[in-house]
């Protein structure tokens, strides 16, 4: 037995330096396998990992479609650690790249550097402005507090508790930014109705509220999902990527209440939750990133700050796909009027 | 009676001269090499015969040649590991071809280019080494120190702090001194441990794990709150340390090969003299493998606890001060991949030696580093290379399967014994 | 008649070392057959070798007169051979019934063990061998005495028909020893076949039909008890005359080195383990503490080594208070441990033997500068000690704890002795060891004292006692309830001491024989 596994491991090792080496003659192109004249688009991720179900795969699914739609050819590399991240776009820069995106504000330092020591790579950045813009980075940023604003409107409508709830991964402004808009929609929704809907998990006066302080840990959110609904609240908002997949769990165990999904329209990214998922606040990074990707291809591209809006389609409210009979008609035209009024500037957040 | 003695003495004298010189000492000597070298060798040679399986069963392409044909995908699946490991030996020592056009080119640029997987290796080999010996060290005090993780994290804080809060510094000054704040950091995140472990006997185990999360929380509320940067907008993002304080790269981008290395290298030997060649480190030694002996032999264990595991700590904080001050030039979360637990496995495979520590670590930082060429050139995750190096680490940490699979003769040699006792002894 | 066991032609080589050498062996029915070497001579080899933890590199083994394989310990049960480990194999938190019933379980329908059958038949072998044992205890509650009977059980209960014991006395009392044989001897007479592997003369005589005699791996002589004594077996084994009794010359003892007053130590649950001690020892004698384990005497040694804190009383050393002192101080005054448990509190067995030889000295000159270790010393240090001391090892740089029992002893031995030392603990400094080691250590011992050192003997080996004595000190729950100067006084005398019983006034009639009784 032994020795038949020794043997066929060795036959293994011999073939494998055999046919690699008739490889070698045979098909020397094969290093790089694709070698015509595509554009090269390269994402590097932050720590959260290529399927971090939040920026980071948003971003690779603009890389995608853009495949798709424009005929690019999209690379990632994950980064493990800070180190990494000069690291990746040194390794791009070096497989000439055309376009290196790269995603989140802990790269940031690091893509202004690349971005100094290479002033003909062309490099975007997600979730992040530079200010000054840099000559040839664009910065894609996100007024995702417009959409999460109607969000916050349709849930202080769709509340029975009338009590509603949110929190974040981590206490930095592309977190906040969503719960300040929420919570404003809700307030809004009390001020045009005279209800009394509250806000659990987040006072944007005093910028406090409830954080998992991690963006992984779905555990916890399990847990501060448990602790909302035990509060009363019967709609949450999670703004924690893949840690909301813990609280959608939490809410449909228990029933009675209702999910919002961020980023990305969680009723078609995670199905097993779109009988709880009432809607989601998209921030379309895709959207804008293929939209980045465009602009090299038809050689456009020049440095600055891109901001999805609901104006400009970067952010959206997502429809409701199966809870569209808890939503009236009604509401549904105060949201078309309410995102006029905000394109329209009529009603200004900040 | 005198007769007696002497035939004994004579005896002994058999034995001497049959230990020494029948068996000879010089094949004796080879054959421990070759025996102490071939497990390792064979674990590392396995791993990656099945990382190539998976990288043959993760690949789509694979599976598209396999539809057109066997023979096709055969072809297939071979070129694809052929491809992959190739892209890793280059990502991790440089293309031979690329480095001689470039020297002939004559270009600085060319040249640093093709140059610099190798000198990238030792850059990601460097933490790994430090964080490695800080293991080693606690496991040859008797000590399991898994708190590296945290310790790094303090020393790269404390580092980061001294590194952009104290301005006008010369380099020679600032530099040592933002290092040196690093590494009493993690020695002070070393010390309560060993403390409570000497005085109350709190297990260190527990301990150390403990002190773990209570430095990363700490750290990213540091980040986020005192020791944020301006204008980032309570990002969790340190401000950047001042020139002064940089530990110096030694080329221009892209190589990132810094004297962090060397200083590695240095601590290496200096544990290794302390460990071997002093009082201190006999001290440290004994009181480790036979607390009881210790006593006995008049040391103090409460001392020698305390130490080892400030000295550990300290290793782990210039781990993390290294990080900051070479490489990152700020502290943000995401610091490190896990270097504190990779120590744990470094340690091991290294025999809690100082030198198995660095070649260990030299190995997986070569790893590591080609790991992210395969990836750019097959798209092979990066995962890949952490499940080739989990599996390596098992089959050296139990060399009966690799005794199995190679049908060796059982190796009952000394080495490995300490290597066992080393991993669960003492705890 | 065919013999149950045969071996015939035995071989097998280690690196370095022929385990055994061509051996031969037979066992007849009903026989206990005594395998008696020295440490290291091969007797476990060839026992593990029978019990299929070793393959042999030639030879054969036939039982019942057919040839047979065995290649593991479970074929060598197939086969009726049982062994008794010198270490049980037993799990402390399992009762007797489950211990035995281990490895080979019976069990009702759906897998539900059958404790009753089992326990059944354990008390029914209990009941035919004398092997008194209640099936329901729980094992960590039993004296190990009584755990080696549920060994034995074990083996009974597997149908074992030779049963090898391996050195069985080693971890008993004398009382427990003695029931020992009497089990082994109703074992024989019901038709079990006994292997008894001991190094211990006296044992050997006592309780074997026949006695083979093996040395560096080849059987060098058969011989039956009648026809032997001590000192031919002795020879036999060494393979040259031993003293078994240390020459001894009086000499009257100087001025106290080691004074107890009063001393009363408790453990950490508070029971009071040394009750009131005062004794003492003078320079150029002996005294040797009696009594059997357990009764104070590792307590005692511990205080006045410093390893151990006292509760009230006071110890001197030279004239100067060593009252929870540290070890280290207590060592530099000039005194020297040889600790009971070598390998636990003597030794550090991973580190060569080098530094173990300079495991109390190693921080001072000429080993150290104070900060640097200076090897050159240290192996210069070995190399003579491996030489005065005859301890065999391939080379001073081999790990302690590859040489054999005797050999670690040595090491400390001329750790401790080399020094420029005036008093000596020496806390059962033979245990476990050889005939050929317990001869030169008691030659150190007594040369130490004759050089004037004082030195404090703590064993529960009478015969040790009383052979290097000067003074006896008897301890009993605690108290040392005599000291009676070595002159005279029998064995039987120290042995009632030892059980507690206190001597009427009618049995020292010699003189010079006083009882300090201490209460």
């Amino acid at each position: 037995m032994r020795k038949k596994l020794v043997f066929i491991i060795s036959l293994l090792l011999v073939a494998s330096m055999a046919l690699s080496a008739c490889q070698k003659d045979a098909a020397p192109a094969v290093d790089q396998p694709v070698t015509e004249d595509k554009v090269k688009v390269c994402q590097i991720t932050d720590t959260g990992g290529i399927d971090d179900k939040s920026f980071n795969a948003t971003a690779w699914k603009g890389i995608l479609d853009a495949e798709g739609s424009l005929g690019i050819e999209g690379k990632y590399l994950e980064s493990q650690e800070t180190a990494d991240y000069e690291k990746n776009i040194n390794s791009f820069i070096e497989d000439e790249c055309d376009l290196i995106i790269t995603v989140g504000f802990l790269i940031a330092d690091a893509t202004t550097a690349a971005s100094a020591a290479y002033p003909d790579a062309k490099f975007s950045i997600v979730d992040y402005a530079f200010d000054p813009a840099l000559p040839n980075v664009v910065g894609q940023i996100f007024e995702t507090d417009e959409a999460a604003f109607l969000a916050g409107y349709l849930a202080a409508g769709v509340t029975k508790t009338g009590k509603v709830g949110t929190f974040g991964g981590m206490q930095i402004p592309t977190v906040t930014i969503f719960m300040d808009g929420f919570v404003k929609g809700v307030a809004k929704y009390n001020e045009v109705k005279g209800t009394n809907v509250e806000v659990l998990g987040w006072d944007v006066e005093k910028q406090e509220g409830l954080f998992t302080n991690s963006f992984d840990d779905q555990q916890k959110g399990r847990e501060l999902a448990i602790s909302l609904m035990d509060e009363g609240a019967d709609i949450i908002m999670p703004v924690a990527g893949p840690v909301g997949i813990g609280a959608a769990a939490a809410i449909q165990e228990r029933g009675g209440a209702y999910f919002i999904g961020v980023d990305a329209d969680w009723a078609l990214t995670n199905e097993k939750y779109a009988d709880i998922t009432l809607t989601s606040v998209m921030k379309l990074m895709d959207a804008t990133t293929e939209a980045v990707i465009k602009s090299v291809i038809d050689g456009t591209f020049t440095g600055g700050n891109v901001v999805g809006t609901l104006a400009n389609e970067g952010v959206a409210l997502a429809p409701f796909h199966n809870l569209e009979s808890l939503v009236t008609d009604e509401m549904k035209a105060e949201l078309e009027q309410l995102k006029a009024d905000i394109i329209a500037g009529v009603i200004v957040l900040d | 009676m005198k007769k007696e003695e002497q035939e004994k003495n004579d005896l002994g004298k058999a034995f001497f001269r049959k230990f020494n010189k029948e068996d000879g000492d010089e094949p004796k000597e080879k054959k421990n090499f070759w025996q102490s070298i071939s497990i390792p060798a064979l674990a590392i040679l396995t791993g990656l015969l099945i990382g190539a399986i998976l990288i043959v069963l993760t690949s789509p392409r694979v599976y598209e040649a396999f539809a057109q044909g066997f023979l096709t995908g055969i072809g297939t699946a071979f070129n694809e590991v052929y491809v992959s490991y190739k892209a890793l030996l280059t990502g991790a020592f440089g293309d031979i071809g690329k480095i001689i056009s470039a020297l002939q080119s004559g270009t600085p640029h060319q040249i640093r280019v093709a140059i610099n997987p190798i000198l990238e290796s030792l850059v990601v080999s460097t933490p790994y080494i430090l964080t490695g010996l800080a293991v080693a060290l606690g496991f040859r005090a008797g000590l399991f120190n898994i708190g590296v993780e945290g310790q790094l994290f303090i020393g790269a804080a404390c580092a980061t702090f001294v590194g952009y809060s104290i301005k006008g510094l010369p380099g020679f000054i600032h530099m040592p001194l933002a290092l040196l704040a690093g590494m009493a950091g993690g020695a002070f995140w070393g010390f309560i441990p060993g403390f409570l472990k000497a005085k109350t006997g709190g297990h260190e185990v527990i301990n150390t794990i403990m002190m773990n999360y209570i430095a990363f929380r700490l750290t990213e509320w540091l980040l986020t709150g005192p020791m944020t940067r301006q204008g980032a907008g309570s990002m969790p993002v340190s401000p950047v340390i001042e020139k002064s304080a940089e530990i110096p790269q030694f080329f221009p981008s892209p190589i990132r090969f810094h004297l962090g290395f060397f200083m590695a290298l240095a601590a290496a030997w200096l544990i290794w003299w302390l460990l071997f060649k002093t009082t201190w480190g006999l001290n440290l030694r004994t009181v480790g493998t036979n607390p009881r002996a210790a006593k006995y032999a008049g040391l103090s264990t409460v001392k020698t606890t305390i130490m080892g595991m400030s000295l550990s700590g300290a290793l782990a904080g210039m781990a993390g001060a290294v990080q900051t001050l070479a490489i990152n030039r700020s502290m943000a979360i995401g610091l490190s991949s896990g270097y504190g637990f990779d120590s744990i496995a470094l340690a091991l495979i290294g025999n809690n030696h100082p030198l198995g520590v660095v070649l260990s670590s030299l190995l997986f930082g070569s790893l590591r580093n080609g790991a992210t060429r395969m990836m750019v050139v097959s798209r092979i995750p990066i995962d890949i290379v952490s499940v080739i190096q989990a599996i390596i680490l098992m089959l050296v940490a139990a060399p009966g399967i690799i005794q199995a699979i190679y049908h060796l003769k059982d190796l009952k040699t000394g080495d490995n014994k300490v290597f066992l006792s080393g991993w669960g002894g003492k705890a | 008649m065919t013999p149950i066991l045969e071996l015939k032609g035995i071989t097998k080589q280690f690196p370095g070392v022929l385990a055994n050498d061509h051996i031969d062996l037979r066992l007849e029915k009903g026989e206990i057959l005594a395998l008696l070497g020295e440490n290291g001579a091969g007797k476990s080899t060839l026992m593990n070798i029978l019990y299929g933890l070793y393959q042999p590199d030639q030879g054969e083994i036939w039982i019942d007169g057919k040839p047979v394989t065995i290649q593991s310990p479970s074929d060598a049960i197939e086969a009726g051979i049982g062994m008794v480990h010198q270490h049980f194999m037993l799990i402390p938190v399992f009762t007797v019934t489950e211990n035995v019933m281990l490895g080979d379980e019976v069990v009702k329908t759906a897998g539900v063990l059958d404790r009753q059958t089992a326990a059944a038949k354990i008390e029914e072998i209990s009941k035919t061998y004398g092997l008194e044992v209640d099936p329901h205890d729980y094992l960590r509650d039993l004296p190990v005495g009584v755990q080696q009977r549920v060994e034995i059980i074990k083996l009974l209960y597997r149908e074992a028909e030779i049963l090898i014991f391996d050195e069985p006395t080693a971890v008993l009392t004398p009382q427990e020893a003695d029931e020992l044989f009497l089990i082994m001897r109703s074992l024989a007479e019901r038709g079990k076949s006994i292997i008894f592997i001991t190094h211990k003369l006296r044992e050997v005589l006592d309780i074997a039909d026949r006695i083979m005699v093996i040395r560096r791996g080849k059987m060098v002589g058969e011989t039956m008890p009648e026809q032997a004594d001590k000192n031919s077996l002795a020879a036999m084994m060494v393979g040259r005359d031993v003293n078994l009794v240390v020459e001894k010359i009086f000499q009257e003892p100087g001025d106290i080195v080691l004074e107890v007053k009063n001393l009363t130590v408790a453990d950490k649950f508070q029971n009071v383990m040394v009750d009131n001690v005062s004794m003492d020892v003078r320079a150029g004698e002996i005294v040797g503490i009696a009594g059997v384990q357990g009764n104070g005497q590792t307590e005692l040694v511990e205080v006045v080594t410093g390893l151990r804190k006292l509760e009230s009383g006071s110890v001197t050393l030279f004239g100067q208070d060593i009252s929870n002192t540290s070890p280290r101080r207590i060592t530099e005054l000039g005194s020297a441990h040889i600790p009971e448990d070598r390998q636990a509190d003597g030794l550090v067995l991973p580190f060569p033997v080098a530094e173990n030889l300079v495991l109390c000295t190693y921080y001072k000159e000429p080993f150290s500068n104070g900060v640097v270790l200076r090897y050159d010393q240290i192996m210069e240090n070995a190399v003579k000690l491996i030489e005065d001391f005859d301890i065999r090892t391939p080379n001073a740089l081999t790990p302690v704890g590859s040489l054999s029992g005797g050999n670690q002893q040595k090491v400390i031995i001329a750790r401790e002795l080399s020094r420029p030392i005036q008093f000596l603990v020496a806390s059962q400094p033979t245990r476990g060891l050889d005939v050929g080691s317990i001869e030169y250590i008691h030659s150190r011992i007594v040369q130490k004292r004759d050089e004037g050192c004082a030195v404090l003997l703590v064993s529960p080996e009478l015969d040790e006692i009383m052979e290097l004595s000067d003074r006896i000190a008897v301890m009993y729950r605690g108290e040392i309830i005599a000291v009676v100067p070595n002159r005279g006084v029998s064995k039987e005398q120290i042995g009632l001491l030892m059980a507690g019983v206190l001597p009427q006034g009618d049995i020292p009639t010699d003189e010079n024989i006083v009882i300090e009784a201490t209460f």
